[in-house]
This record gives C-alpha cells, structure tokens and sequence, in this order.
C-alpha cells in the first residue's frame, strides 16, 4: 500500500511538469532567447557593438521581436542605460547593435545583457519577455600598457560647439594630477578609484592640428588631442551651366573651412538619371552630358563630413544654361587708315549651333561702335569711320544664339589704323623784329591736334616767298616737334606758308604776310581785367576790311625768352577771352591785339596790360634818405619798377614813426601799423611819384619811416623801419664859425701868455697912482673929502700887532716867481706878520689879506701881515691862492668863523680885496653882521711904499724886526 | 626650453644662405682643398662653425612657430618633459667627460649621423605640416641643415675621415605611425625640435673646439659659445 502511494506520487509528479509544457506550447509562443552575445568595443567611435543571434526560429519565419539591452557600468549591478532595439529578425541571423558610449570606453568596465520579446501582429498575445541573457563584459583597460597615466579618448573627432567628456586613468595612486584644456586648469570628477572624468562643454575650434587636453602628474604629461570641426554649411549660390553641351559644371560657394585636415566630401546626384558623381573641389564639379540627350536635371549637391550632411537642389535646363567659350584668335585681318577688317574664330557648341558675338570697338576707353555678327566658326567684321593712325581696341564675346542666358569672357586685340595726311594747317603766328633795319621773323606754330595730325608729324616746311621778287622762293625744313623757327629777310613784302609733314605727305599750308617796315608802336596801353575765367577783352577794329584779328601774349612773361601765345579771331569778333591754364595771379601779362589785312597783314591795334588777379606787393622799394637837414629829409626809391609788380601799383605809403610818439605831420594821418604800434601814414596816390619830402621835423630827433606800395589787393609786406636822425640846428655854425673862432682865440691866447710880460712891458707897464687907491677913497670918504693922498698920520691902526720874531725866523718872499735874489732891490717885497700865539694880546688879532695886483711894492711893508711864510714854502706864488694848501683850509676856515662866533683864542682873518671894495659899498647899510671893532678895523692898511724907501731886500739871512715898522708914531688911530 | 620666437623676418635672406650652402655643400669638390699647403681645413671648419650659428638662429624662429602650431603646453617655455618614447632621436646630451673623450674623427662622425637622421624626421614633419606657411619654413630649414650636412662631410673629407656608411636596414624612415595618438606625435615634434638644438649647441661646441685646434696658437681667437636654455 505504502510502494502504491509512492509509486502514484512519482508519477502525478513527473506529469505536472509535462502538462505545464503542453499547456505552454498549445497555448502561447515559446520565448525566444538572444544568443551568442558578443560585445566589442570600437574605441574610434567610442562605441559598444553587440552582435547576437536567436535561435529556435523556422526556417522560413520573420518574426519582429524587440530587444531590452541593459548597459552597466564598472559593475554589472550600476545599469547606466536601458533601451529596447525593435527589428525584425529570421532564423540565424547575426543580430547587430552599437551603443555610443558618451564616456571613453577604456576608463571603465561595461557590462551588457539583453532579453527579448515576439512583437509580431501575427502572434497572439500576451507576450512574454525571456529570461536575460548572462552579463558580457567589455574592457578595454586590458589592452592597455603599463603606463601610469592615461588619457581618453584618443584623438576625437568632434563639433564646435558639443560636449566631450574625457577621462584619464592613473596607475599610481599618490600622483597628484592635473589636467588642462589647452593651458586652463580643468576640474573633473572622479568616477572610481583610479579613473577621473571631464566634461568639457562647448568646445571650440583653437587650431587645425586640434585642441590639446593634457593631464600631468610626475612622470611625462599624457593628453590627447580633440580635433574640433567647425559647423559644416550649407552650399550657397549653387549653379550649373555649360559650356559646350557636353559638360555641365556646377559652381557653389561652400563657406567657412570646417577647420579640419580631412575636408568635408562634396557629391552631385541627378534624380532622373539616378546617378551621381563625387566632386574633386570643394566649390566646383562637372558632370558629363551623356548621349541620351537629357535636357533637364535635377540636380542635388550633398556636402558631408563627419557630423553632417547639407544638401542643395537645381533644376538645370541644359539649353537654358549654356555659357559659350570665350571667342579665339582675334585679330585685324587689314587696317587702312579709315577701316578694319577684324576677325575671329569660336568654339564649336553642340551640333553645329550657332553664336551670336558682340564686336565692340573701343577708343579711348569708350565704346564707340558696337556690331552683332552670328558666327558658326569663323567670326569677321568690317569696322568703318575709323579715324588714321589712332588707336583702338576691338573685343568680342558670344552667347548661346538659340537662347540667350550669358555672354561669354571677352577678348581684346589692339590695332592702330594707318597714317594719312594732316588735315589742317598748322596754326601760325609771327614776330618780327628789327636789325639794322632788317626784318627778323620768328615764326611761331602751334603743335597740331592729334585729330588732325593723322600721324605722326616729322618736320615742318616753311617757304618764304618774296612778293617783290617772284621767283625767289626759300623753303627751310625744320624738324618736328620744333614750334618755331627764325627767319632773316630783307626790306621786301614777304609771304611765308608753312606746312606740316608726316610720313604720308603735307598739311594744308599756313601763310604769314610780312611787310618788311616796321610797325607802327605807338599804340596806347590799356588795361583788362582778369576774371575766373580768363581775360575779357574788346577792341575797336580800325578797317572794314579785317580778315581776323590775333591776339598775342606771353604765358610766362617772368621767364624770358617770352613763350609767345596766340589766338586767331574771325573778323567779326571786337572781344574775346583769353584764358590760360598758365595764367597765374600777381602776373602782369601784356596782351598784343593785331588786326589782320586783306593781304595777310598784321597791324597792331591796341595794347593791354592786365593780371588775372591783382595781388599786394610782394616787396617794398629801397628807399634812400637824401637831403638830410635838421628839418627835412627826402626819401628816395626811384629804382623801384613799377611794372613788374604783381599788380597795377596804384602809389605808396609813406609810414613815420616818431621816438616821442607826438602828433603826426601835416597831410598825415595817424594809423595802427600791423605790428600793432601806432604811426602816421601818408597816402602818394600817384605811382610815378617815387620821393617824398618829409618836412617840420624836429632837430636832434629820431625818426623812422618806411615805404610800401599799394595796389588794388593792399598793400606791401611790412618792413623793418629805417631811423633817421635829424642833425642839430647850430652844428654847421659850430662847424664853420664856432671851432674856428675857438681855435683862434686859443692860438692868441697862448701867445698872449707866453708873451704876456712882454706884452705888458710894452703896452701898459705898471705905473703905480697913488690917487687911485680905493683906500684913499674910503678915506675920503670918511673923513675928509679932500684928502687924495693917503698919509700915514691918516692910517688909525685898531690894533697894534706886535710881531716878536724870533732870531732866525726867516721871512718869505711872496708875489713874484723869481727866486729872492733876482728880486733882490728890483721887487717890492710883501712882509707878512702873523700873529702867534705867544705874542698875541688883545681882544683878538687882524689879519687882512691884500691885492697884489694892486699894489706890490708897497704891500710887503704892509701893516698887516698878510700870508703866513712858513719855511715849508720855499718859493711863494704870485697871487694868495697860490698858497700853500694847508694854509688855504686855514684862511677858508677862519673867513667862515668870522662871519658867525668867533671861539676865543682863535685868530680871525678878513680878506678884502681891494677891487671890489666890498665895505665902501656896504658902509651905508649897517651890516648885518657888523665885525666887533675890538676885533679887527674894517680896512687894512696898504701903501705904496717907493722902492727907494724899502727896506733892505730881504734875503735867507736878514731878518726884519715888526718893531721897526710899527713905530708908535706911525701907529694910526 | 624653448624660446618662442615670432614668425621669421619677412627679408629673412634666402638668397644668402642658398649662396652659403651651395658654398658649403660645395667644399669637399673644391681642389684647392686637397692640395698641398692649402689652408688646411681651418676655414671649412670655421664656414661649419658660423652655418651652426646660423642655423640656431633660424631654429629658434622656426621652432617658435611651429611650436605655436601644436599649441600648449608644446608652446609654454617652462615645458619640459622627461625624454621618453623618442628612443629613435639621436640624443645629443653626452656626459662631460665622455664628450671630452671623443676623438675629432669620432666627434664628426656622430654629428654627420645626428643631422642626417633629423634631416630625415624633419622631412617627415615637413610632409603632415598643415599649413603652406610652415611647410615652406620646414622646407627652408631642411635646405639649411641639408647644408650643414654637406659642410661636416667637406671638413671631415678634409681631414681625411671616411663619412660614416649607414647599415642596412638601420636607415631612418619616417613613416606616421598608426599606433600613436595624435598628442605622443605633437610630443615626438616636439623632441625633434629640440634635440635639433641641443645638436646644434653641441655642434658649435664641437666646431669651435675643433677650429681652435686646427689655428696656429699665434692666431689664435677665441669664440665663446653662448648656451641658452632650450
């Protein structure tokens, strides 16, 4: 019983898992497990590739089945990423996936499993997923070496502007690493023990050869290098066209360089066609016409690189875009001198197509002259109204004649038509002067235009025909580019024709009537203004029968030889304009108007003289001072030309500085000077007046002036002033009166003195009168009236000097310049006492000092003492002021105390000189300082004593006692 | 370290140096040279001397540059590596003595070897050069040292030393190698560089010291050899 039960519990149990399978494969699908999964890493693009197959499908069944594929990282239990793959899949079929890893796949272990599940419609559901697959590991640290450091990932392709991530990984724990992004410090975060990672977000471009990211520890730095591609554009302006319906080129402008060595991939697809080409430039490729005769394309321009693909579309009408090739071979087939054949050959287009070429004819730059001409292959034209020997350019181009869309380049070719005659004569002009009565003819032409040259001109003919003798003809030749030549004739009428040559033959002739007499000069001189516009002027013709008039001038008249200018006028004209581009202000030209005769003649009209624009002197004349008195000067600049100025000199300004800044002359007017400084002006309103009296002037006085002319523009440059300094009014009496008289007066004077004794002997000795001593008169007139001779009773002595000379005291001679023995018994002989302190008594002493002059024989037996002899002074002078100098102090010093208080002990002196008598003046005025009478008596006494009567002549040795003259007998009271 | 120079001088005198290099390139066909009582090799060997000098100054410019074109820290004057991975360089850094050891004959012989093999690297650099502008001064450079090149030949003609017979197999080919990243290729330029200039510094040293040799003492004249940091 017990084996039964067993036995039945076996079986019910190996049943229910057979009736489970039954029930699973009756009911529902079995699940399809993937199988066979591989992971391989592919480290260029950073991504994970599984590769898979499932089994137990039929042989003939797709099924669509999606597959659940979880990514780990570092450990298989860190999923990172979860994502279904949906395909449809068929019995073995290698099943392929990539994932990108955004990390570098070298720095850290990847795990991968994945399960799948039926996703067919034909399949009922429910639907189950399967069991997971085992982890497949992907490591790629395995291939690594053994270098500390590494850095991911390995030269990385990426867009300007995305995020990369970079890791590196250390092998040695204890480094201390840092990494750079070019050569800014980076911040990372470490993902494992060993590994670190970087986001560096928006990267940009820095260079072609990459941005470098480096990291550094110990040991060599190790980094990689992320090359940054720019954005790749999209292709602008994208054109096709061709250029002989056999290849069509398609143009495109691709934009900035994505900054990479490998540079974006450019291919052209044609829709229709289906097919397409890979371009071998980045802004152009061709395409080949095939011969199906396709005549539309569409066309698709796809530009690539690495993160993109930009693309363009044309529909290009093969007809419709036919850009001929530019026409060959261009050149003139004949040239004359009128027209021009040119010719040309094209490129082929199609089958026989024809062209439509444009000529152009160009001169001077400009498009004169334009000519449609179909052409097939050869291309010929014939140009017309071509101008001789200029030269022209002539371009072709060509369009698609059936459908006209773009001229093709042009082609020049240059020619130059043939010469021709000049067509005009050349213009001609004259001037005659003469020598010796001779005519000399300088004959003036003017170049001729190059529209009338026709060629290059070679020489100029001139034929001088005598019209008093017909047969006498002379030709000259002078060669081109002369404009003048010089021809010498005789007292003959003349005509002269001058022509111009070049290769191809002669001009029209020129001719030029000369009389042989001279011209009538006197022609007055008018003036023109000048305007902007040249010089306006008119004349009065004098004969009905001009032919013309000439007007003749010189362009440069400051530079001689003169550069004669013409103009010829029809007779009509009485007014013209000449203008110049050499006409310059502040240039005075002299216009020369000529009427022309019926016979070619010249006679002078009428002389002008003008400046285009007047300008103020350019500078001043050179004045001259002349006539230079104490009162006047004149101012001379008569040198100064009036006509070559750089305007009509109108007068001149006479500007006068005074030192004392007075009032200005007459006739001028006071001004401010430019310098600021103030001066008279006078005005000379006549320019031929070229001196100017300044007159009223001061003597002994500084005076400036300056001259300047004026014009109708102003006046001169400001100058400096010249001084002038008028002379003293007697320094010509001085000169011829004054130092003459002097000089004479010296001469007599010195002879006078050096003859003056004898003079004086001779002319009025000395004759001593006694009645016409002033003493006698103060006498007289005191006392008594009648009295004319002075007695000695007369003489009341106030005081009595008593001189007590002592023994050997020696008594000095005075008033003569001869030593005492020459003067020993011929001179009156002066004794001067003085009184000394010892002998002195009395209220006080008197000294009077007396006149030599007057009396010298008698004054040395004077009463009073006069001059002090002091044996210092050997030989005495004639007069007191000769006195020695010490004594001279003395006698000023007591004269000064005398006049006020008089100190005690002091001795007074009191001079009085006998001419000017000054006490017989002063006795009826009381004196306002009356001398005390106990000091000294008014007048001294002096006398005429004979030199019988004298004393013996005093002599070194003899002495004279006061005694003997003061004898109380004789004392006067 | 490197100097970083600016871009050469635009009359940078192309015509001079292709006149002293062909002078140069030139010496050992001269006759004069061989013959008895000739100079000797003195002004050859000065000639190599002053094309060293030259070609330093040329170097520094060039290197400025192209440092500048890999961009940091390749260009950052403090940049110095440890020498690594660039075994195939020929090293010019030798001990003192060692270098005081080497005999004339010897000394020549390896300079002639150093420079053909970095004319050799330096080709190479010019091929991937990405700019015209550089490519051009690569160019010129290689023209310079192909020179240089010529002048040691000629002065060890003259001394009468055979030039140094590459073996085969052993001849330097530049060929971008698919195994290095683009950064441990910026590094190999770099060391190109700057083994360049310490070959050229040690080059004028070797010259100089040989042209002192070669001068009679009387005449000698004394050049002194500035070193500058790399």
């Amino acid at each position: 019983m017990a084996l039964f039960a067993v036995l039945q519990t076996t079986f019910l149990l190996t049943l229910l898992p057979l009736r489970t399978y039954q029930s699973e494969v009756l009911s529902e699908p079995l699940p399809l497990t993937p199988e066979s999964l591989k992971v391989s890493i592919n480290s260029t693009k950073q991504c994970l590739h599984l590769q898979w197959t499932v089994h137990n499908l039929d042989y003939h069944q797709e099924l669509k089945m999606v597959f659940q594929i979880q990514i780990s990282r570092f450990k298989a239990s860190n999923v990172i990423w979860m994502g279904n793959y949906s395909t449809t899949v068929k019995r073995n079929q290698v099943l392929h996936w990539s994932w990108e890893s955004e990390l570098p796949l070298e720095c850290a272990i990847h795990f991968v499993r994945m399960r799948t599940m039926v996703d067919d419609a034909r399949i009922p559901a429910p639907r189950f997923w399967s069991n997971w697959s085992s982890w497949e590991k992907a490591d790629a640290q395995n291939s690594l070496g053994d270098h500390p450091l590494y850095v991911f990932p390995k030269d990385k392709l990426v867009e300007e502007g995305s995020d990369v991530t970079i890791c590196y990984i250390s092998r040695n724990h204890q480094d201390n690493i840092s990494c750079y992004l070019e050569d800014e410090l980076t911040y990372g975060k470490q993902l494992d023990q060993n590994v670190w990672a970087f986001k560096l977000k928006n990267v940009s471009f820095h260079r072609k050869t990459g941005t470098n990211f480096y990291c550094k520890g110990q040991g060599v730095p190790e980094g990689v290098v992320l090359f940054v591609s720019k954005v790749l554009e999209e292709p602008k302006d994208f054109s096709c066209e061709t250029r002989d319906l056999k290849t069509v080129t398609c143009t495109w402008d691709p934009g900035s360089d994505t900054g990479l060595i490998q540079l974006p991939s450019y291919t052209l697809f044609e829709s229709f066609s289906g097919k397409k080409t890979l371009c071998k430039h980045r802004n152009r490729c061709d395409w080949q016409v095939t011969q199906d005769s396709q005549e539309v394309y569409n066309f698709t321009l796809v530009a690539e690189n690495y993160f993109r693909k930009r693309s363009v579309s044309i529909l290009f009408n093969l007809i419709h875009g036919v850009h001929p090739l530019a026409p060959y071979n261009l050149f003139p087939k004949s040239v004359s001198a009128t027209n021009a054949t040119m010719s040309w050959k094209v490129s082929s287009i199609g089958h026989n197509s024809a062209l439509l070429c444009q000529l152009q004819l160009l001169g001077e730059g400009k498009v004169i002259q334009q000519h449609n001409i179909s052409v097939r292959v050869n291309g010929e034209y014939l140009l017309s109204e071509l101008k001789p020997d200029t030269e022209y350019v002539a371009r072709v181009h060509c369009a698609y004649a059936d459908h006209f869309w773009k001229w093709s380049e042009l082609i020049s070719q240059n020619f130059t038509t043939a010469e021709a005659a000049p067509s005009e004569a050349p213009d001609v002009w004259r001037d005659v002067t003469f020598v010796s009565g001779h005519p000399t003819v300088t004959l003036f032409w003017k170049p001729l235009s190059k529209v009338h040259t026709n060629g290059k001109i070679l020489f100029y003919n001139v034929v001088v025909e005598n019209l008093d003798e017909p047969s006498s003809l002379e030709v000259l030749s002078v060669p081109a580019p002369a404009n003048s030549t010089k021809v010498t004739l005789n007292r003959s009428s003349y005509q002269i024709y001058v022509t111009a040559h070049n290769s191809v033959g002669p001009s029209p002739a020129s001719a030029v009537a000369i009389s042989g007499h001279p011209e009538n000069e006197n022609v007055e001189e008018g003036r023109v203004n000048g305007t902007e516009d040249g010089f306006h002027m008119s004349w009065k013709p004098q004969s009905r029968n001009a032919t013309g008039y000439v007007v003749e001038w010189c362009d440069d008249p400051q530079n001689l030889p003169c550069v004669l200018q013409w103009k010829n006028l029809g007779p009509t004209n009485t007014g013209t304009v000449i203008s110049s581009d050499a006409f310059r202000p502040g240039v005075r030209y002299d216009f020369r108007i000529y009427e022309i005769s019926a016979k070619g003649m010249a006679h002078l009209l009428e002389k002008k003289a003008g400046y285009l624009k007047e300008l103020a002197p350019s500078y001043n004349p050179e004045v001259a001072t002349i006539n230079l008195t104490s009162h006047s000067f004149t101012l001379s600049w008569k040198d100064y030309s009036t006509e070559s100025q750089t305007g009509f000199i109108q007068g001149y300004y006479v500007y006068l500085k005074s030192k004392t800044g007075e009032k200005c002359h007459r006739e001028f007017e006071k001004t401010v000077l430019p310098d600021n400084s103030v001066g008279c002006k006078y005005t000379i309103d006549n320019p031929d007046q070229k001196t100017f009296v300044v007159k009223d002037l001061q003597p002994e006085s500084v005076y400036e002036f300056f001259v300047t002319p004026y014009t109708s523009a102003g006046e001169g440059p400001l100058d400096d002033f010249t001084k002038v300094t008028t002379p003293d009014d007697y320094s010509h009496i001085l000169t011829h009166i004054i130092l003459p008289m002097i000089f004479c007066v010296l001469v007599v004077t010195i002879t006078c003195y050096l003859k003056s004794q004898w003079l004086k002997d001779k002319c009025y000795p000395d004759i001593p009168d006694p009645y016409k001593s002033s003493v006698l008169s103060l006498i007289k007139f005191k006392e008594n009236p009648h009295i004319t001779i002075m007695n000695v009773n007369d003489c009341v002595p106030d005081a009595i000097e008593v001189v007590n000379k002592p023994e050997g005291s020696k008594i000095q001679f005075i008033g003569t310049r001869k030593s005492p023995t020459e003067t020993k018994g011929t001179k009156p002989v002066y004794l001067d006492l003085l009184p000394t302190e010892k002998n002195y008594s009395g209220p006080g002493p008197c000294i009077c000092f007396e006149n030599f002059t007057y009396n010298q024989a008698a004054s040395d037996l004077g009463y009073c003492g006069h001059f002090p002899v002091t044996p210092q002074a050997p030989h005495c002078q004639l007069g007191p002021l000769t006195s020695p100098e010490n004594l001279l102090k003395t006698l000023e010093q007591n004269y000064m105390n005398s006049l006020g208080e008089i100190p005690a002990g002091e001795a007074n002196l009191n001079y009085v000189s006998q001419l000017a008598s000054p006490m017989s003046g002063d006795k009826e005025s009381p004196p306002a300082n009356p001398p005390e009478p106990a000091l000294c008596s008014e007048y001294k006494m002096q006398m005429a004593i004979p030199l019988g009567l004298a004393s013996p002549a005093p002599s070194k040795n003899s002495s004279l006692s006061s005694t003997a003259l003061l004898d109380p007998s004789e004392h006067c009271h | 370290m490197l100097p970083v120079a600016g871009e050469p001088a635009a009359g940078d005198s192309w015509g001079m140096l292709a006149c002293l290099c062909t002078v140069l390139w030139q010496l050992p066909a001269v006759p004069a040279l061989n013959r008895t009582g000739d100079p000797g090799p003195g002004p050859s060997i000065q000639k190599t001397y002053d094309l060293t000098r030259y070609l330093e100054h040329q170097l520094r410019s060039l290197a400025g540059t192209y440092l500048n074109y890999l961009g940091p820290p390749f260009n950052e004057p403090d940049f110095n590596p440890p020498r690594l991975g660039v075994e195939t360089l020929p090293k010019a850094t030798v001990n003192l003595e060692v270098w005081r050891s080497l005999n004339d004959k010897l000394r020549l012989t390896q300079n002639y070897e150093a420079y053909s093999h970095l004319l050799c690297y330096l080709r190479g650099l010019n091929r991937q050069a990405a700019t015209a502008e550089l490519r051009r001064s690569l160019a010129h450079f290689c023209t310079s040292l192909q020179g240089l090149l010529g002048s040691i030949a000629g002065v060890m003609a003259a001394l009468g030393y055979p030039l140094p017979q590459p073996l085969p197999g052993t001849e330097p080919t530049w060929a971008p190698g698919p195994a290095h990243s683009d950064f441990l290729q910026k590094m190999d330029d770099f060391w190109l560089l700057k083994e360049l200039q310490t070959w050229l510094w040690r080059s004028a040293k070797d010259f100089n010291r040989l042209k002192k040799k070669m001068q009679p003492p009387a005449t000698a004249v004394t050049l002194h050899l500035e070193a500058r940091g790399f």
